[in-house]
């Protein structure tokens, strides 16, 4: 009797099953990628309904951070700041745009809130607070990256909880001095060994436990 | 392990009594059977509707990324930091009387209520009314305009109207107010009276202090304030009288203050005081009595009265009664008690139910002064509001003015009297006589739908007001937001009848106080905003003496009163809902009774002798049905559901009224009965000879009781004092079992301190040196079973309201339950209380089986829940042996959010500090978890990284906030001067369940009772 299926077709299973390995694995890579923060998360830069450059204020005006996110080291939120803050300055200075300053100005006589897009955004189940982050020395850059050359604020990290932890478990890597919490750029000459020493000087215990966040 | 429990048997329901096959089955059911399907034939849409105001915000994550938006001030107030709650004193009127609180807003949100520590009617506690009073505030179905003839108007139309029809001042008016302290609205009340020549004021409450007012009238010739001292007392005799049930009782914060410190006992030398009740419903302060006599609310002034004949033997003062007897002349009661009392002149106080006859006042009134008791355990104060008649009267007089057409005018201001009027005046028809009539209320309800104007009213926290607590404390209360439906206040009301004009309420307190503060007023102004009280202008005590003609006076009440034979109905107001005011809040609506443990509903409620012969059984397990019956009472018959109440009195059946209100609200329209109709101006607390007869009907009941039970094992252990001072560790595994706590001697021979488990000792490291050890502990020596935690924990953690069928489904949300349970003989057994939280035991057992990991231990020692872990598998629940994990079958956030009208509203009564539950998770008592990390974050910083263990006392849990009897402790277990250490190191301390060696953080300090010998 002759045989029904060619000799070839006895390479058909394997084939179908290294294909499968290889489609699944794809998924798996892809989604592990495509759906995790770093991908879709990490460069989100909306558009701001004023068109506020970080780089001119921060960068090259040299404006403290905490000159206009005052509750920074206060409250769990760095606030944005209200009109009267935009207002010490641009109720007498004008700028290249007047047409920006305008809104600033209108928003002042009207009272009405500027509405700003947010860009850092955790989920409603994760508690983060400012105040303890600034407070015992993690850097403004260390999470919002180079503010001062950013023209249009965008999201530097992830802001995933892995990325949390790698903080929390190894603080030593990434505080720094509190007096230099607003600095751009700051670089320590032995960041492991001064990192040590501001863990033990200011007891930097930082949770690792659900609760440290998410209640 | 031995299964024999030494201690009493205690049972939580006659089902549970029984011990039958049925009840078995049920109670090692998680939920009652087919309560875990979600094929409920509940709809959705009426679903919704139960949650009313009461459900949840939530911002959704949609796939795509959600585009938030962030609005700065444009002018940002001085003191507001974004992010950190600002707390402003302010005060909430209860009728006419204040208890101050500080109130938590989120900017410019108000969030939480809490106690004022320096107002002596809140001593930093809250009542559940002060608790729920949020949600009122942002309930969506509150009235939002003004109407005219039912259509819709405004208030500049109102104020129009007014100055037009005010013009003539010889109109026959009546104002018919709700009873208030404030001074800015008894000063326009003034005006309103002067203004009017031909003007008539009364002051009506469903229930109300009339009689007690009118009972110092006839003992001391005065009308005056009583306040008993409970904290002062040795013996306190109650009479019908509910003192620690704010429904019952005005002052019951301070009263349970009072009462539970003189009542602390922290070692085996400490007293306590000894309270008798002699009352005919069992209620909370029953339940709290060393000794308690069941008797007929109709036969309470018989004791009463025999009591005093019996005192007058030995003592002076009560000649009025001497010679007098009755049935109870020879009672088992009546020697001991009157010797307890004679031994403890001077340091006793009798107190007596505030609807019962004013004669029976004056008697009891008359029995505190024989006893030397005045000045010292019973203050009598002159009160400034009072008015000079007895409202009761004038209220019916002047709604007989109204039926001979002899009123054109009636102004309504707060109070509902065609909803809660005694039936026999027949206000509603009454109302009809009458050419014009106004009504300020928050709620467009039965009163409103029969006046010409309806004026939405402002409530407390949204409108500025005064007044005075009930010892005669000063306060202003300032509002925390402008009012959510434009309302308007009682006094902004008020003065636009007078005057015409719109002037703001800031303005006409202001102006009131600028009397007081003649100088330095923004200074004194400032503070007294700032503290929320001014210590000043107590009312007077008055130094009282017996009147002559008081036995005259009294001689008729005593041979008026008879003995009771037949059956009689008695008419409390609900525990929950008061008078009906509450009847929208869903907070309240689901709160289960703290006697009865029944929720969204009104029963009749009776003894197990008088079911058996009406032929009454108990309701069943699970979803209960109650046997409907009909009952015919002044000539009115309705139809209620019975209910055994173990420990009622005999031949009486108790109702409560409230319920049944068809337009105040989504939430209370199907609730309940309205049994106002059995109430008449001549049985305003009972009416004897009522027929009753079952219908054959049954009727859904949603009763608490039987859920979650620890089936039969020793979880409450209680002595009586003298019992603790031979025994002090009675409450220990050891005794409350007579057998050695399992694994312990093993434990010896290790050395070790603690017995093992199969679970490995605790590792040191787990539990980092530099954390705080959170624990609890539970005082249920002062535990009075009012249910305030229970309230205050869903508004402080954002838990939702379920609605009736959910609840007899067994899955309400409460984190923190009350357990009640009772114990001995079915017909008066004692009743007991247990408020169970979370353990945040160190060996959880739903730790172990959780597949996710999404509840683990965290280093300060809490079992924390993640809610973003939980899949839902519920094994946690499961494995709980204490039964406190609670299950979001619906997700109550979502739907709210897409089919309700208000979903702004109700997302700012949120708290924003905890997560909103989705669908699907599991959650628990978190020990308040965002605020012990508010604290540790507050201490780090503030002591600059030295320590972030919060000083004790700093932080408190919303449960131990709220509490009126400060029975619960909590704090840090590595601190030993903390107090929550030294309370665990009381001999009393115990664990529930320490056989199982889950080693609970919440432990318990055993009840004791203090009953007199020779009443055992």
């Amino acid at each position: 009797m002759a045989q029904i299926f060619p000799k070839w077709a006895n390479e058909i299973p394997g084939r179908i099953a290294l294909g499968l390995i290889i489609i699944v694995t794809a998924l798996i890579a892809g989604i592990w990628y495509y759906f995790s923060p770093e991908y879709t998360d990490v460069g989100y830069a909306p558009t701001q309904p004023i068109e506020y450059s970080h780089k001119i204020h921060a960068g090259q005006l040299g404006l403290d951070c905490q000159y206009c996110h005052t509750s920074v080291d206060k409250s769990k939120q760095a606030n944005v700041p209200p009109t009267q803050t935009c207002m010490n300055c641009h109720g007498q200075i004008d700028s290249q745009k007047p047409e920006e300053i305008q809104k600033i100005r209108d928003s002042w006589k009207s009272g009405e809130s500027i509405e700003w897009v947010r860009v850092h955004n955790l989920p409603d189940y994760a508690y983060f607070n400012h105040s303890i982050h600034v407070n015992v020395g993690v850097g403004c850059e260390t999470c919002h990256g180079r503010i001062d050359k950013m023209d249009v604020v965008y999201q530097k990290e992830p802001l995933s909880m892995s990325w949390c932890l790698d903080c929390h478990r190894n603080p030593e890597k990434y505080v720094r001095p509190v007096e230099e919490v607003t600095t751009m750029g700051y670089v320590a000459d032995d960041q492991i060994e001064m990192g040590r020493d501001l863990v033990a000087k200011h007891n930097i215990n930082p949770p690792t436990y659900c609760q440290g966040c998410h209640y | 392990m031995s299964d024999e429990v030494k201690s009493p048997n205690y049972w939580k329901s006659l089902n549970e009594l029984a011990k039958n096959e049925e009840y078995q089955k049920f109670e090692e059911r998680e939920f009652p059977e087919n309560a875990t399907e979600l094929d409920d034939k509940v709809s959705r849409r009426s679903f919704l509707r139960v949650m009313g105001a009461s459900v949840a915000l939530a911002g959704f994550a949609a796939c795509r990324r959600p585009v938030q938006k962030i609005l700065p001030y444009s002018k940002q107030p001085e003191e507001v930091i974004p992010g950190v709650p600002l707390f402003y004193a302010s005060a909430m009127p209860f009728q006419d009387a204040l208890t101050g609180l500080v109130i938590e807003n989120h900017e410019g949100r108000p969030t939480k209520v809490e106690g004022n520590e320096l107002h002596p009617a809140s001593l930093g506690s809250s009542s559940k009314f002060n608790q729920a009073s949020m949600l009122q505030m942002y309930d969506p179905d509150r009235s939002r305009n003004v109407t005219k003839d039912g259509q819709a108007s405004s208030y500049n139309d109102f104020a129009a109207f007014c100055s037009e029809h005010f013009a003539d001042t010889d109109r026959n008016i009546v104002f018919i107010s709700e009873a208030n302290s404030s001074l800015t609205y008894n000063r326009i009340k003034e005006q309103a009276l002067n203004k009017f020549s031909n003007a008539q004021w009364v002051t009506y409450e469903a229930f109300s202090e009339d009689n007690a007012i009118e009972g110092t009238n006839i003992a001391f010739g005065e009308r005056l304030r009583t306040v008993n001292h409970y904290d002062k007392a040795d013996v306190i005799v109650s009479f019908d009288d509910d003192f620690l049930n704010p429904a019952a009782n005005k002052n019951s914060v301070e009263n349970t203050k009072k009462f539970t410190k003189a009542r602390k006992v922290e070692s085996t030398d400490d007293t306590m005081s000894r309270l008798y009740s002699i009352e005919s419903t069992f209620t909370v302060t029953g339940s709290n009595a060393d000794n308690r006599l069941r008797v007929k609310s109709s036969e309470v002034p018989l004791f009463i009265y025999a009591l005093a004949s019996k005192l007058s033997e030995s003592i002076s003062g009560l000649s009025a009664f001497s010679g007098y007897t009755n049935k109870f002349s020879n009672h088992d009661w009546m020697q001991p008690l009157a010797e307890d009392l004679l031994d403890n002149s001077g340091s006793s106080v009798l107190t007596v139910g505030s609807e019962h006859s004013a004669e029976v006042h004056a008697a009891v009134a008359a029995i505190n002064k024989a006893l030397d008791n005045d000045g010292d355990t019973v203050t009598y104060h002159e009160v400034s509001h009072f008015d000079d008649q007895n409202n009761r009267e004038a209220f019916a007089n002047v709604v007989e003015a109204m039926n001979n057409g002899n009123i054109d005018t009636v102004v309504m201001v707060g109070t509902n009297p065609v909803f809660t009027a005694p039936a026999d005046l027949n206000f509603d028809e009454a109302l009809n006589n009458v050419e014009t009539s106004m009504h300020l209320s928050l709620y467009v309800d039965e009163t409103s739908s029969s006046t010409n104007w309806h004026v939405n009213r402002a409530h407390y926290l949204e409108a500025w007001g005064d007044g005075y607590s009930y010892t005669g404390a000063r306060s202003v209360i300032q509002p925390q937001i402008e009012p959510l439906f434009s309302g308007i206040s009682e006094i902004e009301f008020l003065n636009t009848i007078v005057s015409g004009e719109q002037t703001k309420g800031y303005e006409l307190v202001q102006n009131t106080w600028k009397q007081f503060y003649s100088t330095n007023f923004k200074s004194k102004w400032e503070k007294i905003l700032h503290d929320g009280i001014d210590g000043e202008n107590i009312f007077p005590a008055s130094n009282v003496s017996l009147k002559r003609r008081f036995s005259a006076q009294l001689r008729n009440a005593l041979s008026e009163t008879e003995e009771s034979t037949g059956m009689e109905l008695v008419i409390r107001p609900d525990s929950k809902l008061f008078d009906g005011r509450y009847a929208n809040n869903g907070w309240l609506q689901e709160l289960p009774d703290p006697m009865t443990k029944i929720t969204w509903d009104n029963v009749a409620l009776m003894s197990k002798k008088t079911a058996d012969e009406l032929g009454i059984e108990a309701a069943g397990l699970g979803v209960a049905q109650a046997e409907m019956l009909s009952i015919t009472a002044n000539g009115t018959t309705i139809e209620v559901p019975a209910w055994i109440q173990p420990g009622h009195a005999d031949d009486s059946i108790t109702i409560t009224v409230g319920y049944g209100q068809d337009r105040s609200g989504r939430v209370a329209s199907g609730t309940g009965v309205d049994t106002y109709p059995f109430r008449t101006t001549s049985s305003m607390l009972f009416t004897k000879d009522i027929s009753v007869e079952k219908t054959g009907q049954t009727y859904e009941i949603a009763c608490t009781q039987d859920h979650s039970s620890m089936e039969g094992r020793s979880l409450l252990r209680y002595a009586t004092l003298d019992d603790y001072k031979e025994e002090p560790d009675f409450s220990s595994y050891d005794s409350a079992y007579d057998a050695e706590l399992p694994g312990e001697a093993y434990a010896f021979e290790k050395g070790v301190d603690e017995p093992l488990s199969i679970f490995d000792a605790i590792d040191e490291a787990e539990y980092p040196d530099y954390e705080p050890q959170w624990g609890m502990s539970i005082d249920l020596n002062s535990c009075i079973g009012c249910g305030t935690c229970t309230i205050a924990c869903q508004a402080e953690n954002n838990i939702p309201v379920i609605g009736k069928r959910e609840v007899s489904n067994g899955r309400e949300m409460h984190w923190i339950r009350n357990d009640r349970y009772f114990e001995g003989d079915v017909d008066n057994p004692k009743a007991l209380h247990q408020p169970v939280p979370c353990m945040h035991c160190e060996l959880a057992p739903c730790e172990q089986v959780c597949p996710v990991a999404a509840t683990t231990h965290s280093d300060d020692g809490m079992n924390q829940m993640t809610y973003n872990r939980c899949i839902g598998t519920r094994y946690c629940a499961n494995n709980c042996p204490y039964k406190v994990r609670r299950f979001n079958f619906f997700n109550y956030t979502k739907e709210f959010l897409t089919d309700g009208q208000d979903p702004e509203v109700i997302q700012m009564a949120m708290n924003p500090e905890v997560t909103v539950r989705f669908r699907g998770v599991m959650e628990k008592c978190s020990y308040c978890v965002q605020r012990t990390n508010r604290a540790k974050i507050q201490t780090e910083i503030d002591t600059n990284g030295a320590t972030m263990k919060p000083e004790d006392g700093s932080v408190k849990t919303a449960c131990q906030q709220a509490c009126p009897a400060d029975a619960i402790y909590f704090g840090d277990l590595t601190d030993k001067e903390s107090k929550v250490t030294k309370t665990k190191l009381n001999e009393r301390n115990y664990l529930l369940l320490e056989e199982l060696s889950t080693r609970p953080r919440t432990s318990y300090l055993a009840k004791l009772r203090n009953p007199n010998p020779k009443l055992a």
